[in-house]
């Protein structure tokens, strides 16, 4: 299944996805997160510590990390800020980390956390506005790495045809 | 000089491990008779006072913890309504991690740079260091084992206004480890760091094992 989260409130381009993936016969969920209550991570360690896997923030936030670990792919729609993608887009990146436990591995050389669950998500990258594109395609990649995954790539709302051929 | 210095950190002051460095680092740069206004973004109520001092400020430190390879979110919000300055102001950082290896910040660090312009500010480097995981958990001497090195960074940046030495470069450690570092650190994470975990998590009165899937398969 392919996972649309919509930080942003332009649903144009959702609708887009929505029926270009349609017409591919791609089974496929969009989440309008903007018109959703997602708070910023707060550090608090809980999900590795305390109730492991699970977030101590109860809102919005769970029903779609429910999803993610279920999702062959995630794609993040966000608008853009500072040259980076904005907060709404990066605090749903932060959030994810109660798919990895508080345990410590090796891989490929660099200290990784072993994952929570066997199913592995591919994370993409879709940008709303100006924003570093090198820097984003890099740092979506080391961003994948943490979730022992693999990026699906950075585009722009521009794209969004390029983008659909890869979302299966 | 005077030092805007804000941290960065989306944790609460007293569990934050960027506070704890930032309390040895701002020791060395008082040291060499700078001041300076230290100030959490995980306060919202500091936000207004924070944008003020950063209008008024020219010389700018801003302590954080990596969150997902680059910058937390929280921070993010915060600098998304800060009025950027006109090429007046020096702006440094101090980005530190979890993981352990020079390499696993880079990333993060060539984003501050990136940052910096977007900001308005003229960059004056960042010091990297990881391996900071577990300040919050260690007490005393165990906790300033980690954080003392921070006072003679503190001294470096009150005397250069920058992270540009040598010395400062140095402060990273090694960019990856040697293989048979590798595998002592691997051999530790599977004992000793794993039971340290385990007995952090019942303290905190956690009754499942570590890797419990809440959410089924
Ligand atoms: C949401 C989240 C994401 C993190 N991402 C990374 C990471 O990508 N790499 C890393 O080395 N450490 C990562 N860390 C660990 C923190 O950088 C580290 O624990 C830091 O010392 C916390 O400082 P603080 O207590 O001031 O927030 C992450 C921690 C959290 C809560």
């Amino acid at each position: 299944m392919v996972l649309i989260i919509n930080t942003t409130s332009d649903t144009d381009v959702t609708a887009k996805i929505g029926s270009s993936l349609k017409e591919k016969g791609r089974p496929f969920e969009i989440i309008e997160a903007s018109t959703l209550k997602i708070s910023h991570c707060i550090g608090c360690n809980y999900c590795w510590l305390k109730t492991p896997g699970e977030c101590s923030i109860k809102d919005d936030y769970e029903q779609i990390l429910k999803k993610i670990i279920k999702a062959d792919q995630m794609w993040v729609i966000s608008d853009t800020a500072l040259g980076f993608i904005d907060h709404k887009g990066k605090n749903i990146y932060d959030r994810i980390i109660p798919i990895a436990t508080m345990n410590l591995k090796f891989k490929n050389g660099q200290m990784r956390h072993y994952l929570r669950y066997d199913h592995k998500t591919d994370i993409g990258l879709i940008c709303n506005g100006e924003a570093d594109m090198d820097q984003l395609r890099k740092w979506n990649e080391r961003a994948a790495l943490n979730f022992d995954s693999k990026s699906l790539g950075v585009y722009g709302t521009d794209r969004i045809e390029e983008v659909t051929a890869c979302m299966c | 000089m005077h030092v805007l210095i804000i941290n960065g950190s989306p944790r609460v002051k007293k569990f934050s491990n960027t506070d704890k460095i930032l309390d040895k680092f701002c020791e060395g740069l008082s040291e060499k008779g700078n001041s300076y206004l230290r100030y959490e973004i995980s306060d919202r109520r500091q936000w207004e006072t924070i944008r003020q001092a950063w209008d008024e400020s020219n010389n700018i430190l801003i302590a954080l913890p990596l969150y997902v390879e680059c910058i937390p979110g929280l921070l993010l919000e915060f600098l998304e309504t800060v009025t950027p300055h006109k090429d007046d102001a020096d702006i440094s950082f101090i980005l530190q991690s979890g993981f352990a290896e020079g390499c696993q910040l880079r990333c993060g660090e060539e984003y501050l740079k990136l940052m910096s312009k977007h900001l308005g500010c003229r960059y004056k480097g960042t010091l990297v260091k990881g391996d900071n995981f577990s300040i919050r958990f260690f007490e005393d001497e165990k906790r300033d084992r980690i954080t003392t090195p921070y006072k003679r960074m503190g001294q470096i940046y009150g005397e250069e206004a920058s992270f540009d030495s040598e010395e400062c470069k140095a402060f990273t450690g090694p960019e990856v480890f040697p293989a048979y570092v590798r595998v002592l650190v691997g051999l530790m994470f599977k004992t000793v760091a794993r039971k340290s975990f385990e007995k952090i998590s019942k303290e905190w009165g956690c009754t499942k094992p570590l890797d419990y899937r809440p959410y089924g398969t």
